[in-house]
């Protein structure tokens, strides 16, 4: 075979396909990519030093800023760090609320994760406004009881915010009523069609071990096929009393991934179907009453100690560090987070396929530049 | 690339069931032999809801086909109460009196540090009073977090609905506290709920601290010399002052299960209630605020917010201890309010 010289290109930071301002320096040979390198930064907005600096309270608002797609799982998370430092219970309801916003913001992610993706596989337009569609009625509900369709901020420490009005009750439930119909018109859209198949069946292959290995998490890893979900592996909130499968893939490739998002979205309903049920029997209020003044929040002071929780994001396990010196500010704040584990396999997964292939695998991993560079 | 073995089955195989609910793999399908089904399929999908898009709108959340798109200028999204934009300051519909008391609470909690206050003191002990000098907040820089709402003890600071902000002019959206001072009613009118819930108790705090406010400090800007001299009472302006406050939407509903006709039904008969209301209001108090004088409400926020290109945006020279004049008046107010001025200060000097 002929030896040709390698050819270093980079892609982005300016590449809207990049999903953000994310730099790829691929060594190509020929077309086929014999080394990748993701080169990440460009979006660094000192979000762990600005934690220390802010109180606990103050720094609910730019969790919100991580990943921007489930704002309401980044409070989740460092509200229950908190709350584990502090010992403040939630009561019954509020972890019920929590559960509804985390589980809507979880469709929210995935009909638009697999839009951009599809997006970036050439089918422009329609089948981003078909999740886009979807996505903007599940915003609509958070506008309703954050305030704001994006930057939620409505977790609060011992519970949440608002109560939920009995009209938005109506109205999780009408969109729990119209979605399997989404979930089958999505399906049928994209699922059989040919062109897809061809670009993303054994692309981007990810194995079991490799995976295992590089600590990916969430859809990635599920669909390498390892049941690993952190609402499963380690029940938080009150995720033990609902019933709900996890969908794993076989092979690990892209198509693996985008299957496993979509079916779940529909265990994510599923979820939903039963905490809608079980809410009204739900005891206690929407916030602890102790907390419930926002002065009582902002003054919080934690006894001096460290803390890690983590929850299941969209994007993997979403895990947040906290050391308190006692003082109504973080001493230390650290962020697992999930797109930047997933995306250090990245070179691997693209490792001989070709130039057109990097951004459809870079899109199943579903990144948030938001949340890589914090 | 070689291929790799699959299930070509439907697998529901539980792996490992743990708590409620057990493992899926999910089912890969095969390109089949007969090209094209799949594209053909989904552009089925793709025809039907974009002939569903011509004969009905998406009503609400189950529906999923149909026209769901707001055609923004002409229509607008309803907003919910709790939504979020800038931060407000109220005061009483027919004092004046602003509910601020310069705790600095909100100063403090506001995470990007926008908020600037200046505690209003008497001028002529020197003693600090519970209202707010001078009230500044940083539009450019504030992320709608809504925090100094939450905390704020009198419900003084209110989150807006207006999102209209765009402007060429960036050291604009600096907002003085004339600018900032919306009427209780106008509140009412975008969050009638959320207002109820706090009302009482907030007029309360309100009664009590205008009797420790000498003179016309903690009074608006623009409604000193305009108003009774009588101690705030709750929902002060009524309804007809709310339903003119009431931000214009052009369409009554959207998203609601109405007809065009029923729209303009509903259209009509607001705009009647809208007109008959202000009548009263505006011959009982001789214009309580800008919104009840005629202007919709739209337009007063547009010019309270420094959009509209006037000078009277820029915070006017402290002359005296009274604020600048404010911005929406006529001519003729504006030099009946300088004769009052003037006669204040000679009274002052005079003592």
């Amino acid at each position: 075979m002929l030896k040709t010289e390698e050819l270093q290109i980079n892609i982005g930071p300016q590449h809207p396909s990049t999903h953000g301002v994310f730099r790829l320096m691929a060594t190509v040979d020929g077309e086929t990519v014999v080394h990748l390198e993701p080169v990440f930064g460009y979006l660094h907005r000192n979000h762990e030093q600005l934690g220390e600096i802010w109180t606990y309270l103050q720094t609910i608002t730019i969790t919100d800023r991580l990943d921007y797609f489930n704002s309401m799982i980044n409070e989740h998370g460092y509200c229950m760090t908190v709350e584990k430092l502090a010992s403040i219970e939630v009561p019954e309801r509020a972890e019920y609320i929590r559960v509804i916003m985390s589980e809507l913001s979880r469709i929210l992610n995935h009909a638009a994760a697999i839009g951009f993706w599809l997006q970036d596989m050439g089918s422009w337009g329609t089948t981003l406004m078909f999740g886009f569609r979807q996505r903007e009625m599940i915003m609509d509900i958070f506008e309703s009881v954050g305030g704001s369709r994006m930057m939620c901020n409505y977790m609060r420490f011992g519970g949440v915010a608002r109560d939920l009005t009995p009209n938005l009750v109506e109205q999780i439930n009408l969109f729990l009523e119209g979605f399997p119909q989404f979930i089958d018109d999505f399906e049928r859209l994209m699922m059989e069609n040919e062109i897809l198949l061809a670009r993303s069946r054994n692309v981007g292959v990810l194995p079991k071990e490799l995976a295992a290995a590089y600590s990916v998490t969430g859809p990635v890893i599920r669909g390498s096929g390892i049941p690993y979900d952190i609402r499963r592996a380690e029940p938080y909130s009150i995720y033990d009393r609902f019933a709900f499968d996890i969908p794993v893939g076989s092979v690990g490739d892209v198509y693996d991934r985008f299957l496993v998002r979509m079916e779940e979205m529909r265990q994510s309903h599923r979820i939903l179907r039963q905490a809608m049920e079980q809410l009204p029997q739900a005891s206690g209020s929407y916030i602890n009453q102790a907390y419930k003044a926002a002065s009582k929040q902002q003054g919080l002071r934690l006894p001096a100690g460290e803390a890690y929780c983590r929850v299941e994001s969209p994007k993997g396990e979403l895990g947040y560090y906290i050391v308190s010196n006692g003082g109504n500010s973080a001493y230390r704040y650290g962020i697992r987070a999930p797109s930047l584990i997933n995306l250090t396999a990245l070179n691997d997964m693209c490792r001989g396929y070709t130039v057109a292939d990097i951004v459809v695998i870079l899109g199943s991993i579903d990144i948030v530049m938001g949340e890589v560079d914090r | 690339m070689t291929a790799t073995p699959e299930q070509t089955t439907a697998t529901q195989t539980a792996l490992q069931p743990v708590g409620g609910g057990g493992v899926v793999v999910v089912e890969r399908k095969q390109p089949g032999q007969s090209y094209g089904q799949g594209i053909a399929k989904g552009m089925a999908v793709v025809i039907r809801h974009f002939a569903k898009s011509f004969t009905s709108r998406i009503d609400d959340k189950s529906d999923q086909a149909g026209m769901f798109t707001v055609e923004y200028p002409e229509e607008r999204m309803e907003l919910p109460e709790a939504y979020r934009n800038m931060p407000v300051l109220l005061y009483d519909d027919k004092t004046g009196q602003e509910l601020c008391t310069s705790c600095f609470q909100c100063e403090r909690i506001c995470p990007p540090k926008v908020i600037h206050i200046t505690q209003a003191k008497d001028p002529n002990t020197g003693k600090a009073v519970p209202a707010a000098e001078e009230f500044i907040i940083e539009y450019d820089s504030c992320m709608s977090c809504g925090l100094c709402h939450e905390i704020c003890p009198f419900d003084a600071i209110k989150m807006d609905h207006f999102y209209e902000l765009s402007t060429h002019d960036h050291l604009a959206m600096d907002q003085n506290k004339a600018a900032l001072d919306r009427p209780i009613s106008y509140y009412q009118a975008i969050a009638p709920n959320l207002w109820a819930a706090v009302e009482a108790n907030a007029m309360k705090k309100l009664q009590n601290n205008v009797k420790r406010r000498p003179g016309n400090i903690g009074v608006a800007p623009h409604m000193i010399g305009k108003t009774q001299k009588a101690l705030p009472t709750a929902a002060a302006a009524g309804a007809g002052a709310a339903a003119a406050a009431r931000p214009k939407t052009p369409v009554a509903a959207i998203g609601k299960n109405m007809s065009p006709e029923k729209v303009a039904r509903l259209e009509a008969i607001r705009a009647a209630k809208r007109g008959g209301a202000t009548m009263p209001g505006e011959s009982e108090i001789v214009a309580p605020s800008p919104v009840a004088s005629g202007e919709s409400g739209l337009h007063v926020a547009e010019s309270q917010a420094g959009l509209a290109p006037s000078p009277a945006t820029t915070p006017a020279p402290a002359t005296g201890p009274v604020a600048a004049v404010g911005q929406s008046m006529s001519d003729e107010k504006k030099a009946r309010l300088e004769a009052i001025r003037a006669a204040k200060r000679a009274q002052g000097g005079g003592q």
